[in-house]
């Protein structure tokens, strides 16, 4: 840029310069012939001057500054002497020719330059913009719908396709990677459909054999023991399969019908049902209503998997609390240390002890419906009692 | 009664004819839609046992058979799937009840007879065991005439006994039917100790006798 203006400037100056001095010496000649022809020819000052000389010098070309009255400045001119004799008399001839002055060609050039470049640019950018834009809308079209995918909707994800061999390739690719991740989910998912479905019959069988046993007149303490042992872990495996199903269920966000409930309510329900099925007292302390929005089975499974949890490890002759406040669920147990491993809390089937039968499956669902809702579950250990607290709102 | 078992896995089929054979039911097989479908059609009978999930067929339409010949049957449904869309599909079309794999041979003989008990059958909704009788339409419990009053476990549990009556009933079994969906507390059933104890202090002397330890781990209701 920089150069081509200082050689633009040179140039311009170099033909401006040479055309001045044809121009002068056109002039000059012209007066030589007018002289020549024996016409007067009289000085018209500051452009030509003719005077009579003695003196004879070479021809010179300078630059010279004179004032210029009708412009009311000294003007830059350039001046061609030329010393001639014609028919005999020694005459000087001065031509002089206004110089453009350098300065203006340089402003000139550069104004015209940056009006160029600003023109030239500001095409670029609209035709640049409008053209990106063209080129990129489907690949914005095809963002927009890859961030609108979901495992769980039944639509199938088309993307644009366009000339650019990039993006049409990567149209392809997205496509058959949605379409590969979701199959690969839809199997998944009936996999453990299956699973869970398929257990049930050989279940039921061993159940039902179970039955025809114990139903049996025959049978003895040793074989009622062991039979009812059986149909205990047949319990733990249908819980342990409901429960597997459930979580799956939950990750898979398949609990869709949030409702407006009283979860206290549900609440007072559960602690009735439990108060029946354990010899442990639960302590009711304040009970302010909540009103949430969640699916209601799974309002019922957070509070059941609480108070379940509850029950389970509170020792022999222990306490449970039960109390809500207007955004919380507060559940406590009595214990005699806090938990070794809190951040494991949450984890499937981690249990703190082993003396206990449990799933270790409960916590970890009560935690996968708080991440889906937001909802704070939070565990302390306080003077004696171990206590978990759901915050429903912030 | 006749009972007709829809289930096309034998060994199952046969446990519970044999399981209901013994409470003197009449009980026929179907081992696959086609079956089922034919004899729904041709006999009638007290009890249909429905599985939802046949060979060659789904329950649901058997089930539709028999709603159209508007016969008096009652229709319990055995599924392996817990989807709650199943069961209200089912409850819908007709089934008087929905009982989901596996299940004790004692529940299914308490689903059956609470079906029968509802009233269809001309029979009386009442259930008698010696001096105890307990009206299920009024939820009242009468010894030797008179009430006693009942908590809804325990009203629930003596039912269970007595249609149950001379079966041995582990503990587990027990508290599965009464708390069902809600039992979780796999690894102690002694709180079912606590409710048969407050059952037999309500009842006279002689009937709370009809309730028997079975070695310490279930209990048996009979009059021997």
């Amino acid at each position: 840029m920089m150069i081509s203006l200082v050689v633009l400037y040179f140039l311009t100056n170099y033909l401006i310069n040479k055309e001045t001095e044809e121009d002068l010496h056109t002039i000059t000649y012209q007066l030589e012939r007018l002289i020549e022809n024996n016409l007067t020819v009289n000085s018209i000052e500051p452009l030509i001057g003719i005077t009579e000389t003695t003196e004879s010098q070479t021809n010179k070309i300078k630059d010279t500054l004179i004032f210029d009255p009708s412009q009311n400045e000294v003007e830059l001119f350039r001046e061609l002497t030329t010393y001639k004799n014609i028919n005999s008399k020694n005459y000087k001839i001065t031509a002089r020719t206004l110089v453009v002055e350098s300065q203006d060609i340089l402003i000139a050039i550069f104004l015209s330059y940056i009006g160029i470049l600003l023109f030239s640019f500001l095409i670029q950018f609209f035709v640049n913009k409008k053209s990106s834009e063209q080129i990129w809308k489907p690949f914005v079209n095809n963002l927009e719908t890859l961030k609108k995918f979901s495992l769980h909707s039944n639509q199938k994800l088309h993307f644009e396709k366009t000339d650019v061999l990039e993006f049409t390739e990567l149209a392809e690719e997205l496509e058959s990677l949605t379409n590969k991740v979701k199959s690969d989910y839809e199997n998944l998912k009936q996999f453990t459909e299956d699973v869970s479905h398929e257990l049930q019959t050989p279940l039921a069988i061993i159940q039902a054999k179970i039955g025809n046993l114990i139903d049996e007149d025959s049978i003895n303490e040793k074989q009622f023991q062991l039979l009812s042992d059986v149909q205990q872990n047949i319990l733990r495996i249908t819980l342990l399969n409901k429960k597997l199903a459930l979580l799956t269920k939950i990750e898979n966000k398949q609990f869709k019908s949030l409702k407006q409930i009283n979860i206290t309510k549900k609440l007072k329900k559960s602690i009735v049902t439990f108060q029946e099925q354990t010899l442990h007292n639960i302590e009711v302390g304040e009970l302010t209503d909540i009103e949430i929005y969640l699916d209601i089975m799974l309002s019922k499974i957070i509070i059941d998997n609480l108070l379940t949890n509850a029950i389970k490890y509170t020792l022999e002759g222990g306490t449970i609390k039960v109390s809500t406040t207007t955004n919380a669920i507060v559940i406590a147990n009595s214990g005699q240390e806090a938990i070794k491993h809190p951040e494991k809390l949450y984890d499937r089937f981690y249990r703190e002890s082993t003396t206990k039968k449990s799933l270790g499956l409960g916590l970890a669902i009560v935690k996968k419906i708080c991440d889906a809702h937001n909802f704070k579950i939070n565990y302390s250990f306080i003077e004696g009692f171990h206590i978990f607290k759901i915050q429903f709102k912030n | 009664m006749k009972i007709l078992i829809a289930e096309d896995e034998i060994a199952l089929q046969e446990s519970i004819v044999k399981f209901l054979q013994r409470d003197g039911h009449v009980c026929e097989v179907a081992t696959d839609f086609t079956e089922a479908n034919y004899k729904v059609s041709l006999y009638e009978y007290d009890i249909v046992v429905l599985d939802i999930n046949l060979v060659n067929g789904s329950g649901i339409d058997v089930l539709r058979t028999i709603k159209q010949r508007k016969a008096k049957t009652g229709v319990i449904i055995i599924s392996a799937n817990n989807s709650l869309d199943n069961k209200l599909e089912g409850l819908d079309l007709g089934a008087d009840d929905y009982i989901t794999k596996p299940f004790h041979l004692t529940e299914l003989n308490a689903r059956i007879k609470a079906v029968i008990r509802r009233g269809r059958f001309n029979g009386s909704s009442d259930i008698i065991f010696n001096e105890i009788r307990i009206n299920t339409e009024a939820r009242q419990t009468y010894i030797n005439n008179i009430k006693i009053q009942l908590t809804k476990k325990e009203y629930e549990l003596l039912i269970y006994f007595i249609v149950n009556k001379n079966r041995a009933l582990s503990k587990n079994v027990i508290a599965e039917h009464l708390w069902g969906d809600s039992i979780d507390l796999s690894d102690n059933f002694d709180f079912i100790y606590v409710h048969i104890n407050n059952l037999r202090k309500k009842m006279t002397k002689v009937a709370a006798n009809y309730i028997k330890t079975v070695y310490g781990i279930g209990y048996r209701f009979t009059e021997e």
